[in-house]
């Protein structure tokens, strides 16, 4: 190392730091001592503060106005600038000899020696950075940098634009080799992203970097090599493969990128590079997955389907059409099984109907939460599926409302006590359960109620419910699902039937204390239900009767007895639900002592009874005792005859006018309880048919006093905005056809609740 | 040998000659020498030459720099208008600057060649404070300066900054 030069000669100051310069840039491992360290250091702080160039600026006629002592350095930073073109020529000219991966070797390898190097000249050159280059960049001089960032400026301009193409072409060689499936040599790419990464210069603040140069020309060609690579690819596997193999490619493919970005690429590639690849891979065929759908559907190929889904999942608006097709498909699947239980004919099974809904439910649910991931807008296609084929089906075309019948129906069967084995409590719940899913599905939710109340009705009165925690379990089901207002009725009836209990008690200890012993021995014993008529659905009885004299004597009693404890009120009785049991003291049940228990209705008692006074009595003395009417006086005595309790005659007479009957004392019974209180079919039929008809006329009621609630509160409307508001407010219960709302404006409008305004408007009247 | 609880020690060389030992890390308040031994390694034991700076003035460096061997390192953006207009110098830092003026501008001169910030600010508001509240022909006297105007030049000089007068 020659001496340090005299500071005032730029000439020898350079040829002094070039041969540093020179020996950092090309031969830094061979290492470099300190003295020839500080003598480049040196001979730049000396060259920088040097007086002779200070004395060579007149201070007052200076053509540089700053105001300021003038720096030196410009001539170094000149001089060094020449320097890394010439050297950086050099480096792009030996990089032309290589290519492919040898490029990519020899590109890292001359970017690491020259940002050591730069470094190094940066410390070296740090008296001009903190005196010259600071000045310049303080006043604003634009293309003045620091000497290493001098250094990345440079490689930029005279090294990576004319080789970043070639470099990038060896790059996305090693890339395509890797997606087929080669081992390459990962970090040679992630030095190249590093490399491009820092050539990011900030061109208003050099301290930081941006992204622009890796992005404009790392990032966007390796995103379009990305979807050239897989449109050929994906064209090419569609056409040797089927749909579904497709698919399982397509998702290893995705899985694939997504670990090859913190392998070697920088994170924020992540979100273009997965969209590229969505759009080649799925977006390009998802016609052709869209297709195989349907095919999937009925093959119920669950794992296939979970992979669509999640594939088309990615894309935007990829799912809609596979909605679409879902709904249908369901709706196909409900009408399918309704048809197919339906050809039982008209006189179906709730039961099976009911389990036929829930099947097709539960297989889609299961399908939904299972591939779909429970999506919520998948969840509204198979409701609105189900909706569909619950409300309109072959069945209920017969009759409307066939289904909320049906489902009550079927509620009922589970409630009511029965001889098959007590299902456990869980099996119960889980049913009533199941039951919700269909009655949510149910848009005529008035006349599920009208028949499950009534039918809860004959459930308490004939005490046939088989359990008290079912019921309420049910009921409150029923009020979380549509309100207090639903079920306000049910549950005064289960009030009025723990107030009845009560009322029975209290009633025992009055006839203990007001009754003496003879009147007590001849007392029957009975129990009352005290029904409010306005909770019950019951109807008062269709036939005149008149009851024997016993049990009058004895409803008279308790009946005193009531309208001491609550006067004013009156007791109607509804003969047709009383039932009770007769000892038929003149039969013996075989092989026991005992007498046999009739169970029976109050008018078989009432025509029993009159065999206490007679052993022959005639049809028309029966009719004449009892006062009842044919059409339930002749299947009564019917069931005396088929049990063989009573013997007509003329042996098989019909019931009328010249049949007599008689006791048949030679009756044998096994059973100690024999149930002659059976129901007449035709009764039952009568009934479902009556519930039809109230419901009609609920019907127009719910829909004059919505119409009233809403003209008071409005007091003038539109008449196209009165009939959608009515709608909004009865649609929870069941969807009012709009002929029957404008019947009900024209009741209305008849009785004078509304009148008829100028421009089609309707307005209330007090 | 020195034992591991002892920091290690390097050598500097001054202008004339003089090899110093001194802790590393109190030769590296200087950045110069802090750099350096990074980028060559410093683990060979050769001696540092410092061909601007002899024993004199080095001694008086090093003793500046060992009192402030555990100040923090200065941060980025040390240039705050705060640390620019203060004159303010702490007790330690104005005793250490009582020397000759001669010794004063060697000590700059030295800081800003080793690249000590902080010192060679404290010098510098020392001179600043030198100067504050002198008439030009006292900063003459205080400086040793020859006036070297002419008086039409001073003239002009005067009017033209007339506004920064203090009247």
């Amino acid at each position: 190392m020659p001496p340090v030069p005299p500071k005032d000669d730029v000439k020898a100051t350079w040829a002094y730091l070039e041969a540093g310069v020179e020996k950092i840039m090309n031969d830094l491992r061979a290492g470099m001592d300190m003295k020839t360290y500080m003598g480049l250091y040196t001979a730049i702080h000396n060259f920088c503060t040097a007086q002779k160039a200070v004395a060579g600026t007149v201070a007052f006629s200076s053509h540089n106005n700053r105001g300021g002592a003038h720096l030196l350095g410009e001539d170094l930073y000149q001089h060094l600038i020449q320097y890394l073109k010439s050297h950086l020529q050099g480096v792009q000219e030996r990089s032309k000899l290589h290519v492919d991966e040898a490029l990519l070797t020899f590109y890292i390898k001359e970017w690491d020696r020259y940002t050591t190097a730069g470094q190094y000249n940066n410390h070296l050159f740090r008296y001009l950075n903190r005196h010259w280059v600071k000045r310049e960049m303080d006043e604003g001089k634009k293309n003045i940098y620091d000497i290493y960032t001098l250094h990345l400026v440079r490689w930029k301009e005279d090294m990576f634009i004319g080789t970043q193409e070639s470099v990038m072409r060896s790059v996305l060689k090693l890339v395509e080799k890797q997606r087929n499936g080669e081992t390459i040599e990962q970090s040679q790419i992630k030095s190249v992203v590093d490399s491009f990464v820092s050539l990011g210069l900030d061109e208003s603040d050099s301290s930081k970097s941006t992204l622009d140069v890796y992005k404009e020309y790392f990032e966007k060609p390796f995103l379009a090599a990305t979807a050239e690579y897989y449109d050929n690819e994906s064209k090419q596997f569609l056409a040797d493969n089927s749909v579904v193999e497709y698919m399982k490619k397509a998702e290893a493919r995705l899985d694939e990128e997504k670990d090859r970005v913190p392998l070697y690429l920088l994170n924020e590639i992540m979100a273009p590079l997965m969209r590229t690849c969505e759009e080649a891979l799925i977006t390009k065929h998802s016609q052709a997955l869209r297709e195989e759908f349907q095919v999937l559907l009925d093959h119920d190929k669950q794992d296939d389907l979970g992979r669509m889904y999640k594939l088309l999942a990615r894309i935007p608006e990829g799912l809609d059409p596979l909605r679409t097709r879902f709904e249908a498909h369901v709706r196909k699947a409900g009408l399918a099984a309704v048809e197919k239980v339906s050809q039982e004919g008209d006189s179906i099974e709730p039961k099976i109907y009911v389990e036929a809904l829930l099947e097709v439910h539960t297989q889609y649910q299961d399908l939904v939460n299972r591939a779909f991931n429970g999506e919520s807008e998948f969840v509204r296609s198979l409701d609105n599926a189900c909706r569909e084929f619950v409300n309109r089906n072959k069945i209920c075309k017969s009759g409307s409302n066939k289904s909320p019948e049906l489902l009550a129906k079927y509620t009922d069967t589970l409630l009511k006590k029965s001889s098959a084995k007590m299902t456990e409590e869980d099996d119960m719940e889980k049913l009533l359960t199941q039951i919700m899913t269909v009655f949510k599905y149910i848009e005529d939710k008035d006349v599920f109620q009208k028949f499950y109340s009534r039918m809860l009705a004959k459930r308490l009165v004939q005490t046939t419910s088989a359990s008290d925690d079912a019921e309420t379990s049910m009921i409150s089901k029923l009020k979380e699902a549509c309100g207090f207002e639903y079920t306000n009725k049910l549950q005064r009836m289960f009030q009025d039937m723990q107030i009845s209990k009560d009322l029975n008690n209290s009633y025992k200890e009055w006839l203990d204390s007001n009754l003496d012993s003879e009147d007590r021995k001849a007392a029957i014993d009975a129990t009352y239900h005290i029904l409010g008529t306005g909770f019950w659905p019951l109807n008062p009885p269709t036939t005149p009767f008149t009851p024997p004299q016993l049990i009058v004597t004895t409803y008279e009693r308790f009946a005193r007895f009531y309208n001491h404890k609550h006067q004013g009120r009156k007791l109607s009785w509804l003969w047709q639900l009383c039932k009770g049991e007769m000892k038929a003291n003149y039969l013996k049940v075989v092989g026991s002592k005992a007498s046999p228990l009739f169970q029976v209705s109050t008018y078989q008692m009432a025509i029993l009874l009159l065999f206490n006074d007679s052993d022959t009595v005639t049809y028309d003395e029966m009719a004449a005792g009892t006062s009842l009417e044919k059409e339930t006086l002749d299947p009564s005595i019917g069931v005396f005859i088929k049990a063989k309790v009573l013997i007509a005659s003329p042996e098989n007479a019909k019931p009328e006018s010249g049949t007599s009957y008689k006791l048949n004392t030679a009756l044998k019974t096994k059973k100690m309880k024999m149930n002659l209180n059976i129901g007449i079919k035709s009764e039952q039929k009568q009934e479902a048919e009556d519930t039809h008809k109230t419901i009609e006329e609920d019907r127009k009621l719910l829909m004059q006093s919505a119409i009233v609630r809403i003209m008071k509160s409005r007091k003038k409307m539109k008449h196209q905005q009165l009939v959608s508001e009515t709608i909004s407010q009865i649609k929870s219960r069941f969807v009012p056809r709009i002929p029957d709302i404008k019947k009900c404006i024209d009741i209305l409008l008849e009785k004078e609740y509304l009148e008829r305004l100028e421009g089609d408007e309707l307005g209330y009247l007090a | 040998m020195a034992s591991a609880a002892e920091p290690p020690k390097i050598t500097l060389t001054t202008s004339d000659n003089i090899d110093m030992k001194v802790d590393r890390d109190v030769a590296e308040r200087s950045i110069l020498i802090k750099n350096l031994l990074e980028d060559l390694g410093g683990e060979s034991g050769e001696a540092i030459p410092i061909p601007n700076v002899n024993e004199a003035v080095m001694k008086k460096v090093l003793e500046w720099c060992d009192h402030h061997r555990k100040d923090p390192p200065a941060s980025q953006d040390d240039d705050s208008d705060s640390r620019k207009k203060s004159t303010d110098i702490d007790d330690w830092d104005q005793k250490f600057m009582q020397v000759d003026q001669e010794m004063l501008f060697e000590i700059i001169l030295a800081a800003n060649y080793l690249d000590i910030k902080a010192l060679l600010d404290v010098g510098c508001k020392t001179v600043a404070n030198m100067i504050k509240g002198k008439s030009p022909d006292e900063i003459r006297k205080t400086f040793n300066i020859q006036n070297d105007f002419t008086p039409e030049e001073e003239d002009q000089i005067r009017r033209e900054n007339e506004w920064a007068e203090d009247r």
